[in-house]
């Protein structure tokens, strides 16, 4: 690139703000050089606006039901569709993106913030603090994802919370592995062995050194995971143990309205779930960006 | 190699323990009993007959001791009985067995046979038009939900095709084609993302691999494209590809849960899935740890096929 970076004035600070700039950089230049990664962004944000906007955007109440019309056929009235009660499909579509999107967002949250914190002791201390640990993520990853998470929701009674809950769970063991990588590699630096020298406490290293290395890894495990969480929401709800009716889910229109009606009224299950892989896909692609942008090695973690 | 197989199976004892305390203690906690659900099935039970019943199937023992219990149960491969159909647990696990078997394995089959050509194709093709359809392909697989690909499936095969898989399970050896046909649909929606996440990593990994020395000295040398791709650089990429379809073996099992509820094929997923529903303890311990126990062997074994794949690999 043939920009001059700006040099902030205090030497101390130089690696992590300049780490962020051309961070940030890469993002945008990936974003705009592939095509891929611009869908992708462009998908999220329509995602996101639609969340934020639905009372707005939604032609009718999405809990109102009108039965005399219905099972309408997609119409310019109704554009996709009604449902067994006479809903307005499309305005629950709309709705139904502040549950997916507020439960990936809150779950990959906690996940990861679990999995950070577990993740960075694991790798810092090692020995047996991290043996055992390990082993307890050995112990959860060896329990099918989806079983455990229907486990962990029965426990819990079945709610939107508490599908959130679950999938947090789930993701806590592969990012706290991912993380103790990173970590395990950071802490061969010669800045890490030498802020030990000067005495620095065992948790400034962590913060101001150790972490910088680890936040990339982070950010673009949490944006793939994003899109799984939706996923997973999606599955539990199918099952009728995540979002309970008469709240629009995606994955719940499915699996009510969308199998019981299926050969009279197929829009029913067409539309949730080109809604469900539209926002998958945005978050895939947008992780797969991340990752190109800023660090190719990553690229075999999934 | 044979202290390094000895170590990580030393390794799992404590996993599957710890796995198994989870699942223990999952079930524990969670409201309601496998009893109410029994009572609700066959009218009212005095409180008598249910103290009882709770006695017989040893529900009244302290946690702990029916912890031991189950643990020696599971170690002496005797599970016991579900608590709700009184069916014993190996009868249904010889039933549902064979069906998840078969699905897992076709479609693992099907995945692996789709996923590596065009994964190579899309590597030594990179960004033209071929690889562009293989990489949204691939990432599409990843993004649509098997529910909704299987419900998909079977609504425009009634639809366009006027045809339904046929109801009611048969077994391979009994009837293989409609076996067949019960089972290439929910294979081919489970294969589908096996298939976009094996394509991915091949891709990768093969555009990795085709950029190194010897790479180089064997088109130098005037090999054949084919051999220089399939025989030099496929061997070499495959150590990831190996470990992403040993990772998805989860992901497969987990996809099961679904694609047999949709499909109605009465499988482990299925069985797991209704255990849980009706607390009934037994089956779902036995059978998730069934599954653990296979993850974990699987596993290892997927550990130990690299040296095979790279004879520089030594186990320590």
């Amino acid at each position: 690139m043939a920009t001059v970076t700006a040099r902030p004035a205090a030497l101390e600070e130089v690696p992590a703000s300049a780490v962020e700039i051309s961070r940030t950089r890469a993002l945008w230049h990936a974003l705009r050089r592939q095509p891929l990664g611009a869908a992708s962004a462009a998908l999220i944000a329509l995602i996101v606006l639609t969340a934020i906007f639905a009372d707005v955007l939604s032609p009718y109440d999405p809990l109102e039901t009108r039965p005399e019309i219905r099972l309408a056929q997609p119409s310019w009235e109704h554009p996709f569709g009604t449902d067994d009660i006479g809903r307005d499909v499309f305005s629950r579509i709309i709705h139904g993106s502040r549950i997916s999107l507020w439960v990936g967002l809150l779950a990959v949250g906690i996940g990861t913030a679990a999995g950070m914190v577990i993740g960075l002791l694991c790798g810092y201390c090692e020995g047996r603090l991290d043996l055992i640990f390990q082993r307890v993520m050995d112990a959860i990853q060896a329990i099918p994802a989806l079983v455990l998470a229907l486990a962990i929701v029965s426990v819990l009674k079945p709610s939107t919370t508490n599908a959130m809950i679950a999938i947090a769970i789930v993701i806590i063991p592969g990012n706290s592995r991912i993380v103790r990588g990173a970590v395990m590699s950071a802490k061969q630096n010669r800045y890490v062995e030498a802020a030990q020298a000067i005495g620095c406490r065992h948790p400034r290293i962590i913060l101001s050194h150790i972490l910088p290395n680890v936040t990339a890894p982070i950010l673009i495990i949490a944006s793939i995971w994003l899109g799984n969480a939706i996923l997973i929401e999606a599955t539990l709800s199918f099952l009728g143990v995540g979002t309970q009716p008469p709240t629009p889910s995606w994955g719940l229109m499915l699996s009510s309205t969308g199998r019981a009606f299926m050969e009279q009224a197929p829009w029913l299950a067409i539309f949730p779930g080109l809604a469900i892989s539209l926002a998958v896909l945005g978050f895939n692609l947008f992780g797969d960006t991340l990752r190109d942008a800023w660090d190719p090695r990553l690229r075999n973690t999934r | 190699m044979y202290k390094y197989v000895l170590r990580r199976v030393l390794l799992a004892v404590p996993v599957l323990l710890l796995s198994s305390v989870i699942v223990f203690g999952l079930m524990r906690v969670m409201p309601g009993d496998a009893l109410v659900a029994l009572m609700g099935e066959s009218g009212n039970i005095g409180e008598r007959e249910l103290a009882k019943l709770r006695k017989d199937l040893r529900l009244d023992l302290p946690y702990h001791e029916q912890y031991a219990l189950w643990v020696w149960q599971m170690v002496t491969l005797r599970p016991g009985d579900s608590l709700f159909t009184g069916e014993p647990i190996t009868t249904s696990l010889k039933k549902a067995i064979p069906v998840t078997l078969e699905l897992a394995a076709l479609a693992m089959i099907l995945g692996i046979v789709i996923a590596v050509p065009i994964g190579v194709l899309s590597a030594t093709r990179q960004d033209t038009p071929s690889d562009y359809v293989g990489r949204v392909v691939a990432v599409s697989g990843l993004s649509l939900p098997d529910f909704w690909l299987g419900t998909l499936v079977i609504t425009f095969a009634a639809i366009w095709f006027h045809w339904i898989p046929p109801i009611g399970y048969v077994s391979l050896w009994d009837a293989p084609w409609r076996n067949l046909q019960q089972f290439l649909l929910p294979a081919a929606v489970l294969g589908y993302r096996l298939a976009a996440a094996t394509m991915r990593m091949t891709r990768s990994t093969v555009l990795e691999v085709l950029r190194e020395d010897y790479v180089r000295t064997a088109w130098a040398k005037g090999l054949e494209g084919r051999i220089v791709v399939y025989k030099h650089a496929l061997k070499n990429a495959l150590i990831p590809v190996v470990t992403i379809i040993g990772g998805q073996l989860g992901v497969l099992l987990a996809g099961t849960v679904v694609v047999e509820t949709i499909f109605a094929l009465p499988g482990m997923g299925r069985l797991t899935v209704e255990a849980i529903l009706f607390r009934d303890y037994p089956v779902v311990q036995t059978n998730v740890m069934l599954v653990a126990g296979t993850l974990v062997t699987l596993n290892l074994l997927v550990d130990l096929s690299y040296a095979w794949l790279d004879p520089r690999i030594r186990y320590r």
